[in-house]
Parts: C-alpha cells; structure tokens; sequence
C-alpha cells in the first residue's frame, strides 16, 4: 500500500520541492544580500533591505494594500452572498445558474480587466452614455484610481465568493431555517441570526479565496490604475525588472508571504482539511 | 476512456503538427528594439535580402530592456539602448565588441556621431536615432504650455501623463528647478524628487508611447513625449501640438549594440549595417517620425520632414538641449530609489 | 419566503448582468467599424486585422503549445498525488500544494525568475518554452489536486477493497475501479489546468523567453499602449473559444 501512495506522491513533491519551494528559499537567500552596481547580486549579507521596509512610503503601500484587498473582499462577499443564496434556492435550475457565474472566469482574466479600461476610459462607453444622456458635461475621470481597481479586482473575483458560499449554503440544514421560523423570526431576522452565522465556514473560504490575490494583485493596478496606485505586487514586480534591485524585492515578496501565512493561520485554523 | 484518450490524442498530435510545420531552417536573428522604432518594411527587405528570419521584439523603455537582458541568456541578439547605458551594459559584460570591417557604410554617419561622448571609437554601439523629450499637448488649451512649470498646473488635473522613465521625469523636475538633468547633487535630486511627488496629485498616470492614443482622442490633454511619439500623434490629429520646454530638455541618442551572448555575431553586424544605409535609415527616420543620425539619408529626405520644427528644430531651440550622459554608479542607485520613492507616493 | 425571493430573482438578474455586460459589450464593439466608442456600422476588419497579425497568431500557437503539455504534465501528476492524499493524508504536501495556490502570482514569478537565472551560471540553458511550461506544472499541479480529491471523497473506498480482496493488486485496483470512477472529475481538472495555463500572464511575463512569447503577453502589450479593438476582437475570440471548450467538456462528462 505504502510503496504504491510512495510512488504516486513523489513526482509531486519533485515538483512542489524543485519548482516552489527551492525558487522561494532563494529569494529568501537573496533578500539578505546587496544589489550590485547596475543590478544583480553581491557579496554581503545583509538586512539592509529589510529595514528599507519600514520607511513610511513602503508602509504606505503596505497599507494601501490592505484597503484595497479588503475593500474588493468585502465588496464580492456582500455581493456574492445573494448571488449564491439565489443559486441555492433555484431547484432543478442550480446547475444552470452556477455555471452562468463560473463562465467569465472561463474566460482570460487580462479580457475582463481590459473590458473596463474600454468602459471606464473619458472617451469609453460609460462616460459617452452619460455625456449623450446630458447627466454631465465633461468626462469623469473613472480609470486610473484605487475605485478603478477594486471594480476590476471585484469583477475579476467575484465567482470566488459565489462558489465556497454557494458549497456551504447547499448543505445548510433547512429545518435549522423552519424552527427558526416556527420560533416567529421574520426572513430577515433569520438570515442575519440563523443563515449567515451557519454560512462562516463559506465566507471564511472565500475571504481567503479572495483577499489573498488581492493583496498580491499585479496585473489590475498596473493596468487600471494607470501606475500610479502602487500595491506590493507592483512593488515587487518593479524591483524585480526597472528598478533591477533584487534584494529589496525579494525582501517585500517574502514580507508579503509572511502576511498570507498569518493570515491564513488566522482565518482557517478552524478549517482543518478545508479545502485540501 | 476512449473518449478522453482521443481528445488529448488529438490536440498532441495537432500541436505536434502545427509546430514542426512552423520550424525553419534559415538563419535567425533576433532583434530587441523601441516600439514603433523601424519602417514597416525594413525587417522584410533585410530578411529577403539575406535570406533570414527575424523576430522582432518590441520594448518601451530602457527599463524593461534591462530587466530583459540583465541576464545574459535573454536570447536577444541586438538592442537598442540610449547612450547613456551603454556604460552599464558594458560594465556587465553584457556587449560584444565591434568589428568596424564589417561595417563598411559606417561612413554615412553624420560626423558628430563618428566619434560620440559615449563611446569615442564607436567600439561597442553605433548610433540609431536621435529622441527629445518635451511636451505634447491639445491646441484646445489656451494658453498652450511653454514650460515644464506648466505641467504642474492645476487646470491639467488628471488630464495629464508624464513619461514612465526615471531619467526623463525625474530631468524635467530638474530642469523646472533649474539643475542640469544630469545632477549629481544629492540635494538637487532630492528636491527634483520632492517637486515630482508634488506634481502627482495632478498626474493622470505614467506612460510613455501608451499615451499617444489617449491625446488624439482627446482623454489626454498634455503629456510629457518624446519627439518621435509625439509627431506620430501630430500626423494622427491636427489638434495636437508639440513644444520644447522653456527651461531646457534631454536629448538621446539611442544606438544598437551586439550582445555578448549573441551566437550570430556576424549577422549582426550585417543587420546594423544595413540599417545604416541611406534609403533605409531614411526611411526608418521617415516613417517612425524620428531624427536621424545617418548624414546620407537626410540628404535624401524630403524637404518637408528635414524643416520638422519637432524632428529638425531651429538652432536656438537646439541650443536649449542637454545631452543625457552616463552617471556615477553610485548616483545611478541613488536616483533608481528616489524613482521608486516617486512611484511609491 | 415568496416576497423575498422575488427580491433576490431582481437582484440574481443584476449580478449576472453586471457580471456578463462587459464582456458583451467588448464583443459587440469588435464588430465596429470604427476604433472610436461611436457605433460606425457592422465591419469585420479587426477580427481580419487580429488574424492576420504574425505575432498575434504565434503567440496564440505558443500558448495551445504550453497549455496542452503542461495541462497533460499536471493532470497526470496532480491525479495520482490526489489518489495518494486520499489514501492517507500528508499534512506537508497538503500544506506545501494549498501554499502554492495562495501564494500572490508575483512572487511565484520572481522566485521561479531567480531560480531559473541562479540554474543558468551551471547549465547552459535559455529561457524558452520549456522554462514556462515547468512554471504552468508547478502551479497547476494544486488546482488538479483539489479538483481530484473533491471527486475521490464521492467515491466509496470499499469498492478498491472489494478489488484487492477479489485479488487485484494495488494498482489493478486504481486503474480498474477507482479511476474510471473518478475520471469525469480527472477532465473538469484538466479543463482547469488548461485555463488557468493558458491565461496566465504575470508569471509567464517573467519567465518566458525571445521564443516563447504567449497570447496574453501579446495583448498586455497592446493593451498597455491604449484601447485597441484588435484586443476586443481577440477577446470575443478568446470567450467563444472558452465557451465552447467548457459545454463541449460538460457534454463529454455528463455522456
């Protein structure tokens, strides 16, 4: 039995091992060198880079961050919560229902943040709309700000929510809703005290699902926030190609790991096996 | 299982296909060069002549190329840097020497280019282009911009780019303060910095050549340019406007430079002297709206793109440029972290 | 309960408009004739345009290239890791695969970024297609996982007793019974594994090579330069040929 299970493991620990785990403890080794002359790697160790990090202007992002990812968490939990309540309600249908949420995230993530730069630009669809319906005069300035980025990380994330909250309300256990019904609580009564307590277990895994790559986020601030509302992931991104200094880089991305493992220490430890 | 065991049969057996079909015995060279940079016909006619294939990458800064090529296993055989790294290039061993033999049409190089401050003997690049920096604008303003001082205005409130490039942003903070744009001095760097952090409230972003498209249709209505990216905007709206700033503005010289990694060394050489023919740089210089370093093709360029005020200024405008230079490795750091201070505000 | 679930219905329409809308509108604006957001008349000159371009069409290639062997590497793989988990956990290569999947993309690019350089001083090697297509393994590997296991914890392990004790051995045991069981789960994470491979921009940016340019580098270039309506038609491309692939799994599967 073992031998078996020993074989079928081992080319996905060779995997993990050489391909994740090596590359993350050379980073680890490069965040305590020093940046050569033009870029590159030198000689002394050094925590040089590490302490570069509590300047406030790094802080800044740090912060910034964090509000974005939690802005666009709470906003796909709030909105996804509905979305996965209606699914599961919709009988024989639920299927249907699922798979019209699941089918734009079948699509390139680079498409649908590119879709609002084509909707949110001066002379894009949105403020045309507007301009044509006389609500205003001149463009308003939609792209190329944090509000921006929290639409294009929300719409990007949107079916994250949907899905671990739809898992959790499917095997909700309908007579806990009747008693609590039978007991005279109105609807909204019982969805605040029965339905979204008994759901935690859904927006814990969606929270995660969803705050995680936000915070990391790359790809929608650089291009719907026009380069200008830095988070970590550009950071990071930006030491490791036009600023060419490796070990600060490599320093914020281990920082930014350290916080996703306290994180999800903090959310999941109830979750035993979770999702794996 | 039949099923499953055909489907992926299928897309192997047609991926496998598709991309023996696609392999090509010819000799290939692989150019690393600016957007929008080269005549559309130039790389066809090189790899008719010579019977090769090209891949043409495309970057848009010196930045990006770095990151690229920094390496030195990018798989890039030729690129274009400015002058002013060349010198870091080179410290990293990143160049591969010159053969002048092999370029026999290095004489139709105007003559202030035979011998550059960069790079005296031409030993390791040979000029391309010449690019300036300034601003671009929409003849809708009134009064439309003169100075760098005017981009810190605040009727441009999120109407308004500035170039995505240390070197550039960072010298028309200079210039607007009225340091050189290749200051050394911590203290005017800092104060450049602080001036820059000043003016991003007022910043719609930082793009280089992605602003283009947005001042012709009007989302933009000043952006700092350079010359070449700006005339292609000119050519494309007759709103728009380009000018020299009062204060001063950088100059480039961008030049093509041989890797060291490059196994087609000779093919290289090939490639740059044919660009230094005179029909070809002139029509490279023609139809990517830029200033040409090669004497022969200007002499055949049509007389109304010669007098371009924004490719061809009049003297007393040339006098106000600075040649952007090299700088000290240790202000070269200095300056990479105050850009990341900037971009991080 | 009737009231409230009108409510929700008016609510479920707007989720699904808000979430659909842009993509329609992105795809309807690629049959404009104009590159401005003024509706000129029905043309198809982008979708021309994006057919014709070389590096549009190669980079797409490259990309089918890099999904389908990563997509058969990992699924392979990630199958029988699963199978293994089932059996009995290991808390490390659980914890090391659900890592993989949280950790932010950046920095698995510039990790992958700097062990592929540290990797070149010793072997000769460029970055190219195989570069890529080891990073799309790597991080696809947990999304197989997932998906498999969820598919395993349906299946009920008496059956593989009931084999070893009719005599099979272990692996007679996988093959037989417990695989066909679980196979319409194996393609869904395959599907996945595809997607998620040929999406993928911000780690391929950084480890692909001169050769190995893929489709979304091709469009962030694009996109990064202002609003082109190539990229609209590439998009509108891009959902049918998702679209399709997704019903036409769902059909094999539920066959």
């Amino acid at each position: 039995m073992n031998r078996l299970r020993a074989w079928f493991l081992a080319p996905t620990w060779t995997v993990n091992i050489v391909l994740f785990l090596a590359p993350l403890a050379i980073i680890l080794g490069y965040s305590f060198l020093t940046r050569g002359v033009y870029g590159g790697i030198t000689a002394p160790w050094t925590a040089e880079s590490y302490q570069r990090l509590i300047d406030p202007i790094y802080l800044a992002i740090l912060w910034r961050s964090f509000w974005v990812a939690g802005a666009s968490t709470a906003l796909c939990l709030l909105l996804g919560f509905p979305l996965a309540l209606f699914i599961s309600r919709a009988g024989r249908h639920k299927n249907f229902y699922l798979g019209l949420v699941m089918l734009p995230f079948w699509t390139s993530f680079l498409v649908r943040t590119y879709a609002w730069m084509f909707l949110l630009r001066d002379t894009g669809l949105l403020n045309t709309f507007l301009q044509k319906l006389g609500f205003i005069h001149t463009p308003l300035p939609l792209l190329y700000n944090d509000g921006a980025v929290i639409l294009g990380l929300v719409y990007g994330y949107l079916p994250f929510t949907v899905l671990p909250l739809y898992a959790t309300l499917e095997r909700l256990d309908r007579t806990l809703l009747e008693a609590a019904a039978d007991l005279g609580a109105k609807p909204w009564a019982t969805l605040t005290r029965v339905t979204i307590p008994l759901s935690a277990p859904g927006i814990r895994a969606g929270a995660i699902l969803v705050f995680i790559p936000c915070l990391g986020a790359y790809l929608t601030p650089d291009l719907l926030g026009g380069g200008k509302s830095v988070m970590i992931g550009n950071l990071i991104q930006n030491q490791f190609t036009t600023a060419r200094d490796w070990p600060f880089g490599s320093a914020v991305s281990l920082v930014l790991m350290a916080i996703v493992m306290v994180l999800l220490f903090v959310i999941a430890r109830g979750e035993g096996e979770g999702l794996l | 299982m039949n099923r499953r065991y055909f489907l992926f049969g299928t897309l192997a057996a047609g991926a496998g296909g598709l991309s023996a079909c696609s392999s090509d015995r010819r000799p290939r060279l692989n150019i690393f060069n600016w957007s929008a940079y080269i005549a559309p016909d130039t790389i066809p006619k090189f790899e008719s002549e010579f019977g090769v294939r090209v891949r043409y990458g495309i970057y848009e800064s010196n930045e990006e190329m770095l990151a690229r090529v920094m390496g030195g296993n990018s798989g890039w055989d030729i690129v274009f840097p400015t002058g002013y790294i060349v010198k870091p290039l080179r410290a990293n061993l990143l160049v591969a020497p010159i053969h002048r033999e092999l370029l026999p049409n290095l004489y139709q190089l105007e003559p202030r280019f035979q011998r550059p401050d960069w790079d005296p003997n031409l030993n390791w690049s040979i000029p391309y282009m010449v690019t300036a920096a300034g601003i671009a604008y929409n003849r809708k303003l009134d009064p439309p911009p003169k100075a760098w001082a005017d981009m810190w205005d605040p009727r441009l409130r999120g109407r308004m780019t500035m170039l995505d490039d240390p070197f550039d942003t960072m010298g028309a903070s200079l210039k607007k303060l009225g340091f050189s744009v290749n200051a050394t001095d911590p203290v005017q760097l800092d104060r450049a910095r602080a001036e820059s952090i000043r003016q991003k409230p007022l910043l719609r972003a930082y793009l280089n050549a992605e602003a283009r498209d947005q001042l012709v249709s009007g989302d933009v209505l000043a952006a700092h340019m350079w010359n070449t990216t700006a005339q292609q905007a000119m050519d494309s709206s007759k709103d728009v406007g380009f000018v020299y700033p009062a204060e001063g503005y950088a100059v480039y010289p961008d030049a093509s430079v041989i890797l060291r990694e490059s196994k087609r060394q000779e093919l290289a050489h090939q490639f740059i002297n044919f660009l230094l023919r005179p029909d070809i740089a002139a029509a490279n210089a023609l139809t990517a709206r830029t200033t040409t370093t090669n004497a022969g093709a200007r002499k055949i360029l049509p007389p109304d793109f010669r007098d371009n005020p924004t490719l061809y200024p009049a003297p007393d405008v040339v006098a106000r440029g600075e040649w952007a230079i090299t700088l000290d490795p240790v202000t070269q750091r200095l300056r990479d972290r105050l850009w990341t201070e900037i971009k991080a505000a | 309960m009737k009231p409230r679930g009108t409510g929700l219905a008016i609510y479920a329409v707007g989720a699904y408009l808000f979430l659909h809308l842009p993509l329609l509108i992105l795809s309807i604006f690629s049959f404009n004739s104009s590159r401005f957001t003024v509706w000129e008349g029905f043309s198809l000159r982008w979708y021309s345009a994006a057919l014709h371009d070389t590096q549009l069409t190669e980079s797409a290639l490259n990309s089918l290239i890099i999904a389908v062997v990563a997509t058969v590497v990992s699924t392979v793989l990630g199958t029988l890791c699963a199978y293994g988990l089932w059996k009995r956990n290991s808390r490390p290569l659980a914890g090391s695969l659900y890592l993989s999947l949280v950790t932010p993309e950046i920095v698995t690019g510039i990790s992958l970024l700097a062990f592929y350089q540290w990797i070149f001083r010793f072997l000769r090697v460029q970055l190219g297609m195989h570069t890529v297509i080891l990073a799309h393994v790597s991080f696809s590997i947990a999304y197989v996982v997932i998906v498999v296991i969820a598919r395993l914890r349906t299946v009920d392990a008496t059956l593989e007793e009931a084999a070893l004790d009719l005599g099979a051995n272990e692996w007679q045991a996988f093959r037989y019974v417990t695989l066909p069981a679980i196979l319409p789960g194996v393609i869904a994470a395959a599907l996945l594994a595809f997607t998620v491979s040929f999406d993928d921009y911000v780690i391929t940016s950084l480890v692909a090579g001169v050769d190995s340019e893929t489709l979304p580098m091709v469009i962030y270039a694009i996109a990064r330069r202002g609003v082109n309506p190539v990229v609209n038609a590439i998009s509108a491309l891009i959902v049918i040929g998702f679209g399709s692939l997704v019903l036409v799994s769902e059909r094999l599967r539920t066959t």
